[in-house]
């Protein structure tokens, strides 16, 4: 066994003995602290493995998982968020079950999910075979529709139900799509195969015709987990239901893992002939996406439904990048993960704030929210800034960078995606003007809320690592977004 | 006398399709289960149908453990599940009643077929009828399992709906590959997950229906004053 192999058994082992040691301990601090432990194991090794090993590189055999740096910087960001969750969490939860939103019973059930659904994502990562790739990102789905239903609203378990039903049913389509790739390698090299670097290397013999069915079947799949139209319905009720913390890893990891298999199999289409015809259906999935979710989020009355559905328009844009395929739309692509993960998890967890000080994050029941909560009142701020693209912020550059290569496929599309961002950035400005100047003389009705610094510190530190990328990209960052764009094999 | 097997292929095929129907049509939550433990019965002859003409020993191992997952062990649970629940039948649809929906996969059917029949064609299989026919009964069976998963509202009936979809996806595997063992038993155990949470999710509607039921009276004067997002625990 190589050390590579180690490592990547020790995220299994870490992983069961944490959750295990989670559903034995009975104090909330120690379940707590022990799903913070988990993400900074994670992010140590990953780390160690991308400082000390050659990649990419195969783990555990040559059949099931393959490291390469765009795993890596998945898994970086996932821990990265995980942690600030973890942390986020001890009072959140904390305040969820005295205002009797969560049972004290459902604390182990919570911290183990949680546990568990970023071990999943890490080996969602990790997977090199499509066919243990699709199985994981179900994994996900049940992992995350546990930690949605945790909360006692008989809401919740509709939004779990759908959640679940319009996921695993389009997924199902996405295995047919693997059982064709499947069965057109076993044609072509004698043993079917469904490991992605296999594929790569022999994806110029695949057949263009049956390769095009196969993508429109897995993208149907992917597409509903990142939830694109038409097959978004889940993901606006889903994350506002489910409890803050979690709507931030679901939005900002969960959400990235269908567009991410969505970018391997694209690169395995785009060495044959039906690549023309697949960039098309991605900038119009993207386009339409796009369009539906900002005319939604104008008349939105609900904050994270709101920000639900900048998720949708986020993902679309990231459908356009893919479709439009150059080395350095690519570049921005994989760089969006980033910006959007960090900037749209600040945006839910300040949400979970304004949640717990009114009970609800409908407009009409959030007033005087400077008064109350004035750190969440400039954090939606900042964060909304940030989101809609203002200059200075990650998202900013990136949007940027996609923009001027959309540029390249026609102009038109570059004006549709400016308007759509105009629509989006006044859904945006309408319902924070809207929602901090609503002022009542009277605030005795509604009870302080206090904000522990453990609630605040993961919010500043993600506002504070989107906005230092926007002003400052290091050195570090554009080699490993180099390489993985390399890797991916785009030119 | 005994069959051929290609013949037998195409009379399990064309059952399997019927219970397809039935589940579409069928309004009693009892007897879907039962016609789904049919229907996993008959893609598990199919497998080891396979198995005789191939001798492939994963088509025997993978009947065996369909016999055992599908056939006995989830409908047994739902089956469980069902009484507990106290829900007999369907009533209200979604978008298409069950007429309708047959109707429309009827449609499907026929488009599976056309779509199908150029891309098999491009594989080289020594029987691309057979073959072709299998494909097309299998996404079919998909898009019909899909169509009792958006139409019907009993989360029960959805469950079947999904597990349809799959015994779809697993008729299309079995005409066109042999998968790895592996990812079989892997798919089974994504199955028996998901159904596990969705029945147990259907339990907590259930129950928080009845609360809400018990509740509405003595507190129908709070529940007007109550922000709509409260829980109501």
């Amino acid at each position: 066994m190589n050390s590579l192999d180690i490592i990547l058994a020790l995220y299994a082992v870490l992983g069961a003995a944490i959750t295990v040691a989670t559903c034995l301990s009975k104090s909330h601090k120690t379940q707590n602290t022990l799903s913070m432990i988990l993400p900074v194991c994670y992010l140590a090794l990953t780390l160690y493995i991308l400082m000390a090993t050659q990649l990419p590189a195969y783990g555990l055999g040559s059949d099931y998982f393959l490291i390469d740096h765009l795993s890596i910087y998945e898994i970086l960001i996932a821990a990265t968020l995980f942690l600030l969750a973890a942390v986020y969490s001890r009072q959140y939860v904390k305040d969820s079950i005295f205002i009797h939103e969560m049972d004290e019973s459902n604390l182990r059930l919570y911290y183990a999910a949680f546990n568990m659904l970023l071990m999943a994502v890490v080996y969602v990562f990790l997977a090199d075979n499509l066919a243990l790739f699709w199985i994981l990102a179900e994994l996900t789905t049940a992992f995350s529709a546990i930690l949605i239903v945790i909360l006692n609203a008989p809401k919740n378990i509709g939004a779990a139900l759908k959640y679940i039903f319009i996921t695993s049913t389009c997924m199902l389509f996405a295995f047919i799509g693997l059982i064709l790739i499947f069965t057109l390698t076993e044609d072509l090299i004698g043993v079917g195969t469904l490991n992605w670097s296999m594929l790569m290397s022999v994806a110029g013999g695949l057949s263009p015709g049956i390769m095009f069915a196969a993508f429109i079947f897995t993208f149907v799949g992917f597409a509903a987990k990142s939830g694109i139209v038409p097959f978004h319905a889940w993901l606006p009720t889903a994350y506002s239901k489910a409890p803050g913390p979690i709507s931030a890893i679901l939005s900002g990891t969960v959400t990235t893992i269908g567009v991410y298999g969505i970018l391997r199999m694209y690169t395995i289409v785009a060495q044959t002939a039906a690549i023309g015809k697949i960039q098309i259906l991605l900038i119009a999935f993207g386009v339409i996406s796009m369009i539906i979710a900002a005319l939604t989020m104008l008349r939105e009355p609900n904050l994270k439904k709101l920000i639900g559905y900048s998720s949708i328009e986020h993902m679309g844009f990231v459908l356009v990048g893919l479709g439009i395929g150059t080395s350095v739309a690519m570049f921005w692509v994989v760089f969006y993960f980033l910006a959007h993960a960090f900037t749209k998890s600040s945006l839910f967890l300040s949400a979970g704030i304004i949640k717990h000080q009114y009970g609800s994050v409908r407009l009409e029941y959030i007033k005087n929210v400077f008064q109350l909560q004035s750190f969440a009142g400039w954090s939606l701020i900042l964060g909304a800034f940030s989101i809609i693209g203002m200059p200075v912020s990650a998202i900013f550059l990136a949007k940027l960078g996609i923009l001027a290569q959309s540029t390249l496929v026609s102009p038109v599309l570059t004006v549709v995606l400016l308007t759509v961002f105009l629509f989006a950035a006044a859904a945006f400005g309408v319902f924070m003007i809207k929602m901090l100047s609503r002022k009542e003389d009277s605030t005795a009705d509604v009870p302080y809320f206090h904000v522990g610094w453990g609630m605040k510190i993961p919010i500043a530190i993600l506002l504070a690592i989107v906005f230092v990328l926007g002003l400052f990209f290091p050195e570090q960052l554009t080699t490993l977004l180099n390489t993985i764009v390399s890797e991916l094999g785009v030119t | 006398m005994i069959l051929p097997t290609e013949q037998l292929t195409q009379i399990l095929m064309v059952m399997v399709l019927a219970t397809a129907a039935i589940i579409i049509m069928k309004r009693d939550i009892r007897s879907l289960i039962k016609t789904y433990a049919f229907q996993s019965l008959l893609v598990a002859v199919m497998a080891l149908v396979f198995y005789i003409e191939t001798g492939a020993v994963t088509l025997l191992l993978l009947a065996v453990v369909f016999i055992i997952s599908k056939v006995w062990i989830i409908p047994h649970f739902m089956g469980k599940v069902q009484q507990k629940l106290n829900i007999k039948r369907d009533i209200k649809f979604h978008f298409l009643s069950p007429i309708t929906a047959l109707i429309v996969s009827l449609f499907i059917l026929l488009f599976v077929y056309l779509a199908f029949t150029p891309l098999i064609a491009e594989l080289n299989r020594f029987n691309s009828t057979l073959f072709t026919l299998g494909a097309t009964v299998g996404v079919s069976i998909v898009f019909m399992g899909m169509i009792v998963i958006f139409t019907r509202k009993q989360t029960l009936t959805n469950v079947v709906g999904y597990l349809t979809m799959e015994n779809g996806v697993v008729l299309f595997s079995l005409f066109l590959t042999e998968l790895p063992m592996l990812i079989e038993i892997l798919i089974i155990i994504d199955l028996i997950m998901l159904t596990l949470i969705a029945t147990v999710l259907a339990f907590g509607i259930d129950s928080t229906i009845e609360e809400f039921h018990a509740r509405l009276n003595p507190f129908s004067r709070e529940q007007q004053t109550k922000k709509p997002e409260e829980t109501t625990q």
